[in-house]
């Protein structure tokens, strides 16, 4: 990352490791976080995602490396003393209590006076949209309700940054898009810095400000939603985000002055814009090709650039868009075709002809050693 | 198995009358006749009971309760019999909480060794304990010896002690069953809101082990009271109702007053029964779902730390000593007396031959246990019939019955003709079976749970008749159960002394027993040595249980037995 830094960072960790006995789970992760900033965690089941948040929630030692709240070490201080909360995946909220004491917990913990507790928790549960609930208890809630009262209990004693892991987990497809948009706004509003963590790329793009990308307790990538998507900087964090068809080719030329590369593969020479800087002619590359940037068409005779042609082995219209699989030679690529009821319906075992944009996405191929 | 062979054996049956009529009903047929058994060995004894409380030489009476209630004696017993169990059940919960708590949340060291230990009382017969207080605080006790102390064991304190000591497993399983449950992610939201260790304890620890807390008191008191061997070793002259009921039997013979004495034991178990199904009615805490987490540890404050650590290794290191002392006073005539290293304890003839007897008794009480049990099970699942529910509780209350109930209820219901079975080895071990009935089935019902009913049906569907789907498929299926029904069986009615204890007869002495004997007329190293050889016997059945269980994969939803 460049320094264009505006705002200073809330929480640093600088080269976090963990075992658990001799099972390294973080193998050095370090990173900055700015105030106000939402940064996911995005990764595989088992890639040390949880294990990190509790780390920075003080659940977890520490085995190596440091973390930095706020400028300060908080390596060895506990939970009830670090200035972070965190929001577990089954929201842990206390099934004797209601709603209203629920998200005071914290507060009469700490001390506040009751006409004070009263007021926050007005206000919070108003934030959450559940001022009617107050006085329900817990288990007679919905889970995005419930959620909520979590969501509304970790903010209210202000912390300096929120810990979410997986919070959307629990919820069923259409109250996590609802879901995720409120936590967002609500986290924009009150600026809190947060720190996310869930295994959907799609829900990771939408919601955060910057994307990491972990596996086998690493970090692979760091970057915006835009950044990760259009330029994965491996396979596996391509193949991650979303789903990809690859292009195996080599460079055969490269204009300097326009950056118009030509890659050379079984399929034919593709015509494609570069915009890294790191490959050069010669090199091995995979075509990063996402399903929804191709082109299909019925245009079979005429020769164009960038055009082959394939067979269509299955087509399945889905509203808004049709997935289609074509098959080129032995590749099977999978393309989206949006609103395919204004475009062609095509037929299975049709030929049909496949666009592949002028701008995409190549990776280098690590030299096998 | 070949679908063939099945119609086949169909065929074979069909044409027949009474063969079509058994297939039919088989289910039936076969819950009729536990239901009888159940009737005669279990619910006759305990009216047998119930009776003779209220019936006098010339007809009905209500004398012998007007006597209960106007002898200060008796109410002293009564009195004694409450205090302890109220006493003994809040000792046990606090330690088994502090050990559940150290074995759940503690560090990750000391948790399996604690474990082990707070189990370990499970192997021995309950009255070990008894017998290592007299070796320590007996009036030749090696402690009494060494400070000379003019102490008086025998009595109220002595029996405390000993009973909670013998329930610390049983207080341990049910609250370490209940953090267990707990989701952890509660104390830790409590704890990053900023509490304290003893805050999360009072705001969100207890008050979720609440229901948990209120079952494992009432099991606990229930037991406790009806816990006949530490009372009847170390009650000296304290009145308890236990081993009242026993001199009042074997003392006076007074059957009617004996039987006045278990009525009473018995109320309070019925009453609390029905306390606990009213209180625990819809007071489950549901949370939500997501992946069970086992606990980290917590760093934990000292005003926590300290006395947790001082309960567990009080009450761990007792266990411990105790054991070590038996051990010990097994190769001494009496220990801290005679220092000569002897074993002719383990030699002891009348020992070895009260042994071979309780081998034999508990295994035709685990045989028959165990085919009543797997056959009890199959009709409590797969019956549809009126009752049903009824011979389940009845098939599991054998175990909450007190044991001296039964004993007296055999004694009453067996000792005339035509069912005469008094002074026989039979009466025995049919009392084992029916009080331990709840073991084999237990097993039978976890096995059956997993045998899906598809494969009966489709057995069924293929032609064969209920007999053979019985006998080819249900029976190889349940035959791990059949063996884990027999070694509990087996393991807990050899240890067994509450009820055995009225029905030997003189020539026929069981090993449990025999310890009693022994420790009430002081050949500490006889009792101690049998004793050991009941441990090592139950041990070896954990072994072959442990190797069945992996051999076959039994699996869990076997509960420990606890007697
Ligand atoms: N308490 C623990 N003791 C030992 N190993 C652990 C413990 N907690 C986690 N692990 C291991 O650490 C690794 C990372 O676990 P973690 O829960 O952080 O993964 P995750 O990325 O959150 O996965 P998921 O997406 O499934 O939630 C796993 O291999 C797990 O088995
Ligand atoms: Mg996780």
């Amino acid at each position: 990352m460049s320094g264009e830094a505006v705002a200073r960072p809330m929480l640093i960790l600088k080269d976090v490791h963990k075992f658990y006995g001799a099972n390294e789970v973080l193998k050095g992760i370090s990173l900055d976080v700015k105030e106000g900033e939402l940064v996911t965690f995005v990764g595989p089941s088992g890639c040390g995602k949880t294990t990190l948040l509790r780390l920075i929630g003080g659940f977890t030692e520490i085995s190596a490396g440091d973390i930095i709240l706020d400028g300060k070490r908080i390596n060895d201080l506990p939970p009830n003393l670090r200035d972070t909360r965190i929001c577990f995946q089954n929201y842990a909220l206390v099934p004797h209590m209601t709603v209203a004491e629920n998200i005071g917990y914290g507060l009469r913990i700490n001390g506040w006076p009751k006409g004070k507790i009263r007021a926050r928790v007005n206000d919070l549960l108003e934030m959450v949209e559940l001022q009617a609930f107050g006085d329900r208890m817990i288990d007679r809630l919905s889970g995005g309700q419930q959620q909520r009262v979590a969501f509304a209990r970790a903010i209210s004693l202000e912390p300096k940054v929120l810990l979410l892991d997986e919070p959307l987990s629990n919820l069923d497809a259409n109250l996590r898009l609802i879901m995720r948009e409120e936590i967002r706004k609500l986290q924009r509003r009150l600026n809190i810095t947060t720190v996310f963590v869930t295994h959907d790329q799609f829900e990771a793009m939408a919601i955060s400000d910057r994307l990491v990308v972990m596996r086998d307790g690493l970090i692979e990538q760091v970057g915006s939603p835009i950044e990760i998507y259009e330029r994965p900087a491996n396979r596996f964090i391509a193949s991650f985000v979303g789903y990809v068809n690859f292009i195996d080719g080599r460079i055969s030329l490269i204009d300097e002055a326009t950056r118009n590369t030509f890659v050379e593969t079984e399929y034919g020479r593709f015509e494609i814009a570069l915009e890294q800087a790191d490959i050069a002619a010669g090199d091995e590359v995979l075509i990063v090709v996402r399903p929804e940037a191709v082109t299909l068409s019925l245009d079979v005779g005429i020769k164009r650039p960038n055009v082959v042609c394939g067979t269509l082995k299955s087509y399945m219209y889905a509203g808004s868009l049709a997935k289609c699989t074509v098959e080129i030679g032995t590749m099977k690529m999978i393309i989206d075709q949006y609103n395919p009821s204004e475009a062609h319906h095509f037929k299975q075992a049709e030929q049909v002809a496949v666009e592949i944009p002028h701008r995409v996405h190549l990776l280098k191929k690590k030299k096998q050693a | 198995m070949a679908p063939a062979e099945l119609s086949l054996k169909l065929k074979a049956g069909s044409g027949n009358r009474v063969k079509d009529f058994l297939n039919a009903n088989l289910v039936n047929i076969l819950a009729a006749l536990l239901f009888f058994l159940l009737a005669l060995f279990l619910l006759y004894p305990i009216i047998a009971v119930l009776v003779k409380s209220i019936r006098g030489p010339s007809g009905f009476t209500l004398e012998y309760y007007r006597t209960f209630f106007a002898k200060n004696y008796y109410y002293r017993s009564l009195f004694n019999t409450l205090l302890l169990g109220a006493i003994n059940t809040v000792v046990c919960l606090v330690i088994g909480f502090c050990l559940a708590y150290m074995t759940t949340r503690g560090p990750y060291p000391l948790r399996k060794p604690l474990k082990v230990i707070s189990l370990v009382p499970l192997i021995a017969p309950p009255y070990l304990f008894a017998l290592s207080l007299i070796i320590l605080f007996g009036r030749n006790g090696l402690v009494t010896r060494m400070f000379d102390l003019h102490w008086q064991l025998y009595g109220f304190a002595g029996v405390v002690i000993s009973q909670t000591l013998a329930f610390i497993p049983l207080a341990y399983m049910m609250l370490e069953n209940t953090l267990m449950s707990l989701n952890p992610n509660l104390e830790e939201s409590a704890y990053d809101m900023g509490a304290s260790e003893a805050t999360i304890l009072r705001t969100i620890t207890i008050p979720l082990m609440a229901p948990g807390l209120l079952k494992a008191a009432l099991l606990i008191f229930v037991m406790t009271i009806a816990e006949f061997g530490n009372a009847a070793i170390l009650a000296g002259r304290t009145p308890f109702l236990a081993p009242d009921t026993y001199t009042m039997i074997t003392g006076e013979s007074d059957f009617n007053m004996g039987s006045v004495l278990s009525v009473v034991l018995i109320a309070p178990c019925i009453i609390i029964f029905f306390v606990h199904n009213y209180l625990l009615e819809g007071k489950k805490f549901t949370t939500i779902g997501g992946k069970p987490v086992a606990s980290e540890p917590r760093k934990i404050t000292p005003v926590i730390k300290v006395p947790l650590i001082i309960v567990t290794t009080a009450a761990t290191g007792a266990i411990l000593i105790c054991f070590a002392v038996v051990l010990a006073a097994s190769f001494y005539k009496i220990l801290g007396v005679t220092d000569k290293f002897i074993l002719a304890n383990y030699l002891d003839f009348t020992s070895n031959q009260a042994i071979a007897n309780s081998i034999r008794v508990s295994f035709i009480a685990a045989a028959i246990g165990a085919v009543i049990g797997v056959l009890l099970a199959y009709v409590i699942v797969r019956g549809k019939f009126f009752g049903r529910s009824f011979i389940e509780m009845a098939s599991l209350s054998g175990f909450a019955l007190p044991g001296t109930v039964l004993g007296i209820g055999y004694l009453l219901a067996f000792s005339a003709e035509p069912l005469k079975l008094t002074g026989g080895i039979m009466i025995l071990a049919l009392n084992c079976v029916f009080r331990f009935l709840a073991v084999g089935v237990e097993a039978g019902i976890s096995k059956l749970h997993q045998i899906n009913i598809e494969i009966e049906e489709a057995s069924a569907d293929l032609g064969a008749s209920f007999l053979t789907t019985f006998y080819r498929i249900v029976l190889p299926i349940m035959f791990p159960a059949f063996i884990a029904g027999f070694i509990y069986t087996f393991m807990t009615a050899i240890v067994s002394l509450s009820a055995v204890v009225f029905l030997v007869s003189p020539g026929f002495q069981l090993a449990a027993v025999k310890i009693f004997d022994a420790a009430v007329y002081g050949e500490i190293g006889i009792a101690s040595a049998t004793t050991i050889k009941l441990i090592l016997i139950v041990m070896l059945c954990l072994a072959v249980l442990n190797y069945v269980t992996k051999k076959t994969r039994l699996g869990s939803g076997l509960k420990q037995p606890v007697a």
